[in-house]
């Protein structure tokens, strides 16, 4: 099972799954914001996405990680709008029979997703002021 | 003439200031060839960008004819996650 969304407010965490018995591994992935950027401090990071196309995108990638790694479902959460330091802005879990699977998909899944999804951040300053990030990591 | 629709985001949107333009281009007019005329319009300031272009919401794997319609993204460097 694939499961994507971008939303607008605060990510609430996809529930642990106690019902699975032919998964030993449940990994679970929560980008957070730093409070620095490039050494800057930061209020918060302001999520821009490109409507309709950043979610198609990252269903397409979900899809072809499934396919490549031998794991059974990956559910995604973006965040979109002002995400406030220390707030989680992407939650990835992924479940697999064994753990090596698992983390192999979850590191390509965030390393592709970093590289095609188009969306980008912009870094909201403590004087209110609003720029775009450099920050790619 | 075909009406064409760009869309801006992150360093582009910063750079010219607005969030999309509909332009009026001669027929067959390329991708490539937009682009070289939204950098035109960013005076050098998208020089140091790389941009992937999308039409109507797909990347694009090498420069097509735009026709009338068609919604264009100049895309930089993106930042998810």
């Amino acid at each position: 099972m694939i499961k994507i969304e971008i939303v607008k407010g605060s990510i609430t965490p996809f529930p642990s799954d106690d019902s699975r018995t032919q998964d030993g591994a449940e990994l679970v992935f929560n980008g957070r914001v730093r409070a620095t950027e490039h050494g800057e401090n930061i209020t918060a990071l302001e999520y821009e996405q490109y409507e309709g196309m950043a979610e198609t995108e990252l269903r397409n990638l979900a899809e072809n990680t499934v396919k490549r790694f031998p794991v059974h479902d990956l559910l995604c959460k973006h965040r979109v709008g002002k995400v406030k330091v220390g707030e989680t802005s992407l939650h990835v879990v992924i479940w697999s029979k064994h753990r090596q699977e698992g983390i192999d998909a979850m590191s390509w899944f965030i390393v592709e997703l970093k590289k095609r999804i188009p969306i980008w951040k912009w870094a909201i300053l403590e004087d209110g002021s609003r720029i775009p990030s450099e920050c790619a990591h | 003439m075909i009406q064409v629709k760009v869309k801006c985001f992150s360093q582009v949107k910063y750079v010219l200031g607005k969030d999309e333009m509909s332009l009026a281009l001669e027929p067959g007019t390329t991708s490539a060839e937009l682009e070289e005329l939204v950098r035109n319009q960013a005076q050098g300031k998208l020089d140091e960008v790389t941009l992937r272009i999308a039409v109507n919401k797909k990347y694009i794997p090498a420069e097509i004819e735009l026709k009338n319609g068609d919604e264009v993204a100049f895309i930089p460097p993106v930042q998810g996650g």
